[in-house]
């Protein structure tokens, strides 16, 4: 295959700093309410639910009173090089080369889940039931984000329509380029402790850039070479630890 | 011979005869009855007329007087029934004598009601289309992809698909989906190639038009 | 000519090709191909002009600014509000989902109800507004000919200073009752400190953002406490502030909470030994001298040994401080290092602005009297009272009063008669409401001294600890008027169903969100119109009143509820603070006082002694009142105090008992409170549900936090099933292993077990609330909830 090479364009991503993260889970209802994100009746039953971006929760396995939690907020990792794209046989899900975030089209999706058995970071869903709103609650869609069908696989888009809104907006401005704050995800408006940043990578004046360099900075599950563009960060060694395979002795 | 090579003709121009029978039937059932029972009709809950409205009329209206952007960008569509009562707001000097003018007094403008119109160029709800970047940014008319609605007396029948229940615009007027004119069709591949042949082939990415 | 097979076949050969060359193939592939793609039942969102609404959260105490995201008329997206000033742009999880409170048909009262089945039964019949109003105003003039007002009693779950609440006590009073409860709070508990301590009756207020080092004793700082938004946003200010200046927390806790766990220290005593370890702390900065000087020498009083009139000697705080709560002896109660112990004593003691905070969980209910004063006498000893980064004392609201009520003889008669649950009396000085008195009077007579029950943004069926109790006193009130908005545990009883507006569909009013630490009034607008036909509490009020008539009516000369509310903001203009007028606080929707003055030592106490109370001179005084009916020592037992001589009017630590046996009981069962699990009066929106783990629910089986050696002892597992039960009944439950629990307690959720609301929330595990076997607070009479006995049974 060809590797692509976008030296222009945008690469929108995120940084998630979990020594800030208290695991309120407001992020998941932030995007679960802006992207008409159906609720089950039963919501435990995680092979069935829809969360777009879920919250694991790790401790550092030390006994009382020396345990520690941290919660880590999982949304799609937007890798630069998704293993969910090229084995999607209808095309429904592509690398946009404008913005190189994965875009998931519903009514291209014939509902195979190849893409979720590819995506090692199970940021993918399957509608398997109809969108459930009962009594009054379909109220509150927004027209903004299509509702799903059942049979087809969903996942987070970045707020994909949230980077559309404000470049409608830029354009009745006059504007074509958009400032740095102008288009952010739900999650990274709703973190009420700021622990989420998002902006351009390939612009190095936005402060995820300047976030990715530090020390503390890591991705999930690096080494499998998908090149999140979510990146995390923490202070505690046991955190960034956890977030790939190492053998004993290998991390440093 | 001779009578044995008629039997054996005859019944050749028969079937020949069954053939061509099919052959048009099908033709006629798929050319004519086909798309009659595809679509149901159904006409605007107003006669509105643009001519009497739009820039060369007395009212001397532009398009973007009543179909404007919202200070975010968004495109108001079809104006809500405010906008009509703008000017049309005392039922005891009406403007015009025309019953269609009667009819928005009473069943509307009265009772404070939306007028339910018929949108011709609704896309499925997968679509988004910022008006704006087409209108503000490149520059392209309305008619470019609506027709030229600005000088019509009444509006067109509206056209539904009994299937899709989406407007017969969007797949076009003519059942073949041939194209004369860039607002005969409104789907997906028309999109597609404008941006390429504006050079925007960029924008066939997926997410710029799909929500 | 026949139509031979050989011909058929070439007919359709010719119909085939045909077809082929007509569209209709290729067109209905496309159709059909569309067509599945738009099922009915899938919905299409309908598109409308954006516009966004400004208005303020009312779904908890906290008041956070929000802001409502409208697609035409519908609202479509709640988002916190960055230009106000509370929580600048953070809210909590329950707000973000308030719309699925708002637009769910399944769980609101659409019309005003009449039950027709018995109660329980579940059959009602919808009747007008006019005749609902007309029945209840018909039955308390009923009560009022009878001359027995005082039998009508209302139960509000708003915020005390809102003009709700004062509307609701003043119908209640101008009809002739003395018996207005409000639900239990934690706010109650630090005010009746502030009272004993510093003779004000202020509202809480804590200088948080400005402390560099917080010592919370158990508040859920990072776990809904006071306005989770405000918490949020002030957390992040933490963290930004760089490694110089980053404030330190402390925290003080048994389980390990988000707020423990971010900590910079976490310390965890044995549940309800934390005033005593207040009290150690203190040992360590009196010994070392380490305390404000100037403070203690010129604003305190008790803290020295001391004479009073008589020339009786009394021990000073210093003295019983050094006698008793040394480290080692904290250590043997809380189970604290001592080294533990000195260390963060004189990390305290050190700190710039160090500041001690009190409470439990989202602190929602009521604490323990003595430890709320252990812990203040800390921020007293280093002078951080009214300081920056300190605990403030402000002056209210300055809101206009109402004219007077004017009492009429019926209503004058029943004022004077006792209220049903004591407070306020000898035994409940500094108590104004007590719900399980109530509950116990009830229960414990043959009638019912209630005969009619209003219910106000409450839900005490599911939110009372010890809910049984309760519910059995329920029953026997004959007849019970909800307001609530939602089919709840509580509206379900009731006979008369009134619904008031969800909180996005009307305005009412802010006064000083709890925990705040300056002045501010807010109001909360109406987003959408109301969606079905309910109506605001207020406005049935004010026309109840006016159907009972006379002097009642009189009192409520208002024809809605909005002029009530104008009448009160006048207030804010006649102070000359600023200038506002009803337009300014209908338009920016919040008036506030950001600059505070701080120190006043000298007349900021409104004590007796005009000075910081270490010695409690009004603890003294009702003392005094309530043993001249009974001895001294007597008087104690009933107020539940443990303590002898001067340390009964001092802050100390008082070892809660219970009733139950250690033996049979070995385990405490210890309530907790999740921010993203609504445990109030709402229940918890379907959104939330997704940000449960499965080691907290799994279908309908709720998971309780145990400690791994505790567990084992039990022989549980991770999933076990298991009972707990205590003297007042059982729970069944799963058991998660959790290293973060103390061992020997269980740690169970509030907000789940719920009986009424729709299926997303029925059902769903247990609520801790049903087996709580409460027990009183010294002093103070409130329901201690989280110190039950409780055993483990594996099943």
């Amino acid at each position: 295959m060809k590797k692509e090479k976008y030296t222009k364009g945008n690469k929108y991503g995120m940084v998630i700093d979990l020594d800030k993260c208290i695991g309120c889970g407001i992020c998941t209802i932030a995007c679960a309410s802006e992207n008409n994100v159906s609720v089950l009746y039963d919501e435990s039953d995680k092979t069935r639910n829809i969360t777009w971006l879920q919250i694991y929760m790790v401790t550092n396995g030390k006994e009382f009173p020396e345990t520690e939690v941290v919660y880590i907020p999982r949304p799609c990792m937007q890798c630069d090089n998704p293993p969910c794209v090229p084995v999607c046989p209808a095309t429904a899900t592509r690398k946009d080369p404008n913005t190189r975030i994965v875009s998931q089209i519903y009514t291209r999706c014939i509902g195979c889940r190849y893409c979720m058995a590819a995506c090692p970071y199970h940021a993918r869903y399957f509608n398997w039931f109809d969108p459930l709103f009962p009594e009054g609650m379909d109220r509150y869609l927004s027209p903004e984000v299509s509702p799903r069908m059942r049979g087809v696989v969903e996942k987070c888009t970045f707020c994909h329509h949230r980077l559309m809104r404000a470049k409608a907006k830029a354009y009745a401005e006059g504007r074509r380029d958009l400032k740095e704050d102008e288009y952010i995800p739900a999650c990274v408006q709703a973190c009420p402790t700021k622990a989420i940043t998002f902006g351009d990578l390939n612009k190095p004046k936005h402060k995820v850039s300047k976030l990715i360099k530090s020390p503390y900075a890591f991705r999930l599950l690096e080494r499998l070479n998908t090149e999140p563009k979510v990146y995390y960060m923490s202070t505690k060694n046991w955190v960034r630890r956890m977030a790939d395979n190492y053998l004993e002795g290998e991390f440093k | 011979m001779d009578a044995d090579s008629k039997k054996f003709s005859r019944p050749k121009i028969d079937g020949w005869i069954f053939f061509l029978v099919g052959l048009i039937a099908a033709l006629i059932v798929g050319w004519i009855v086909f798309p009659l029972v595809l679509y149901s009709e159904k006409s605007q809950p107003l006669s509105f007329s643009h001519s009497s409205h739009g820039p060369e009329s007395d009212a001397g209206l532009e398009c973007e007087e009543c179909h404007f952007f919202y200070k975010d960008g968004t495109f108001s569509g079809i104006p809500g029934i405010r906008k009509c009562m703008d000017c049309h707001e005392d039922p005891e000097s009406p403007l015009s004598e025309d019953p269609e003018e009667v009819k928005l007094f009473t069943d509307y403008v009265g009772p404070e009601k939306e007028i339910p119109w018929l949108i011709y160029s609704r896309q499925p709800d997968c679509v988004y289309f910022p008006h704006i970047a087409h209108v503000k940014m490149a520059n392209i008319e309305c008619k470019v992809c609506h027709g030229d609605f600005a000088t019509r007396k009444t509006p067109p029948i509206y056209k539904v698909n009994r299937l899709t229940r989406y407007s017969i615009d969007i797949w076009g007027r003519n059942i073949a989906g041939y194209k004369k004119n860039t607002w005969d069709k409104m789907k997906m591949d028309d999109c597609a190639d404008c941006h390429k042949r504006k050079g925007k082939e960029n924008n066939n990415a997926c997410f710029v038009c799909h929500k | 000519m026949e139509l031979s097979r050989r011909n058929f076949i070439k007919f359709a050969a010719g119909g085939l090709g045909g077809t082929m060359l007509s569209p209709l193939p290729w067109k209905l592939i496309d159709d059909i191909a569309i067509w599945t793609q738009n099922w009915s039942w899938v919905p299409v969102p309908a598109r409308g002009k954006f516009s966004y609404i400004k208005t303020v959260c009312t779904l908890c105490p906290g008041a956070c600014g929000i802001e409502v995201r409208k697609v035409g008329s519908r609202a479509v997206k709640i988002e916190g509000r960055s230009d106000y000033p509370v929580n600048q742009g953070a809210i909590c999880p329950l707000g973000m989902a308030g719309l699925q409170i708002l637009y769910n048909g399944g769980i609101r009262w659409k019309a005003p109800m009449k039950r027709v089945g018995p109660r329980g039964s579940q059959e009602w019949k919808e009747i007008p507004w006019d005749e609902a109003i007309d029945e209840l105003a018909i039955r308390i003039k009923g009560l009022r000919d009878k001359g027995n007002p005082e039998k009508l009693a209302a139960i509000d779950g708003n915020q005390s200073r809102s003009t709700m609440a004062l509307l609701i006590k003043r119908l209640i009073n101008s009809i002739g009752s003395p018996n207005y409860m409000f639900m239990p709070r934690e706010e109650d508990t630090h005010a009746t400190a502030n009272f004993l301590m510093q003779g004000t009756n202020g509202p809480i207020a804590f200088d948080l953002e400005n402390a560099d080092l917080i010592l919370s004793f158990g508040c859920g700082l990072l776990d809904g406490w006071g306005a989770p938004g405000r918490m949020l946003s002030t957390w992040r200010q933490w963290a930004n502030n760089g490694k110089k200046h980053k404030t330190y927390l402390v925290q003080v806790d048994p389980r390990a909470s988000n707020t423990a766990s971010k900590a910079d220290l976490w310390l965890a005593p044995f549940p309800g030994t934390e005033a005593a370890l207040a009290m150690g702390i203190a040992h360590v900065i009196i010994k070392g001298k380490l305390y404000h000087k100037k403070f203690i020498e010129n604003h305190s009083f008790g803290f020295y040994d001391w004479f009073d009139e008589k020339g009786v000697e009394h021990k000073g705080f210093s003295k019983i401080v050094l006698e008793k709560y040394s480290p080692q002896m904290v250590e043997n109660i809380t189970g604290i290092k001592r080294r533990v112990i000195i260390e963060v004593a004189k990390k305290f003691a050190s700190a710039h602005a160090p500041i001690a905070i009190a409470g439990k969980g989202k602190g929602t209910l009521p604490g323990s009297l003595y430890e709320f004063m252990a812990v203040h006498a800390l921020n007293a000893l280093k002078g951080r009272v009214n300081k920056e980064g300190g605990s403030l004392i402000t002056d209210d609201v300055p809101l206009a009063q109402w004219s007077d009520v004017e009492y009429d003889s019926v209503a004058k008669d029943g004022l004077i008669k006792e209220r049903v649950d004591c407070a306020g009396t000898p035994q409940y000085p500094f108590s104004r409401s007590l719900i399980h008195k109530f509950t116990d009077a009830i229960n414990s007579g043959h009638g019912s001294p209630i005969d009619t029950l209003l219910l106000c943004s409450a839900n005490p069926v599911y939110t009372i600890p010890d809910s049984q109790s309760f519910i059995e006193a329920l029953a026997k009130i004959p007849f019970i008027v909800s307001f609530s908005p939602f089919m709840d545990e509580t509206s379900l009883m009731a006979d008369l169903i009134l619904p008031d507006h969800t909180h996005l569909e009307k305005i009412v009013d802010i006064v000083w969100p709890t925990g705040i630490q300056y002045p501010l009034y807010a109001l909360s607008q109406p987003v959408v119109k109301p969606i079905y036909r309910t109506k605001h509490s207020g406005d049935v009020i004010i026309s109840l009143a006016d159907r009972i008539g006379g002097q009642v009516a009189g009192s409520f000369q208002w024809t809605n509820f909005e002029e009530a509310l104008k009448e009160r903001v006048r207030g804010l203009y006649d102070s000359g603070n600023e200038k506002v007028s009803w337009a300014d606080i209908k338009k920016n929707g919040y008036w506030y006082i950001p600059a505070h003055s701080f120190g006043r030592w000298t007349d900021i106490f409104k004590t007796p002694s005009k000075k910081f109370e270490f010695f409690s001179t009004e603890i003294e005084l009702a003392l005094k009142a309530y043993s001249k009916e009974k001895s001294f020592d007597n008087a104690l037992i009933n107020l539940g105090i443990s303590s002898k001589g001067d340390e009964v009017y001092m802050p100390h630590y008082e070892e809660i008992k219970s009733g139950a046996d250690k033996k049979e009981y070995p385990l405490l069962l210890f309530p907790m409170e999740l921010i993203n699990l609504a445990s109030g009066w709402i229940g918890n929106p379907p959104f939330l549900n997704k940000t449960l783990f499965n080691h907290q629910l799994k279908r309908d089986d709720l998971f309780v936090e145990v400690n791994p050696k505790t567990a084992s002892q039990y022989r549980l597992k991770e999933g076990s099933k298991a009972i707990i039960r205590s003297p007042k009944g059982e729970l069944k439950v799963r058991i998660h292993l959790f290293d973060g629990a103390m061992p020997g307690v269980i740690f169970v959720p509030f907000g789940l077990g719920h009986t009424a609301y729709d299926k997303h929330l029925k059902g769903k595990g247990v609520n801790p609330n049903k087996i709580i076997d409460q027990v009183e607070d010294p002093l103070s009479g409130q329901p201690v909830w989280w110190n039950t006995r409780v055993e483990l049974i594996k099943i």
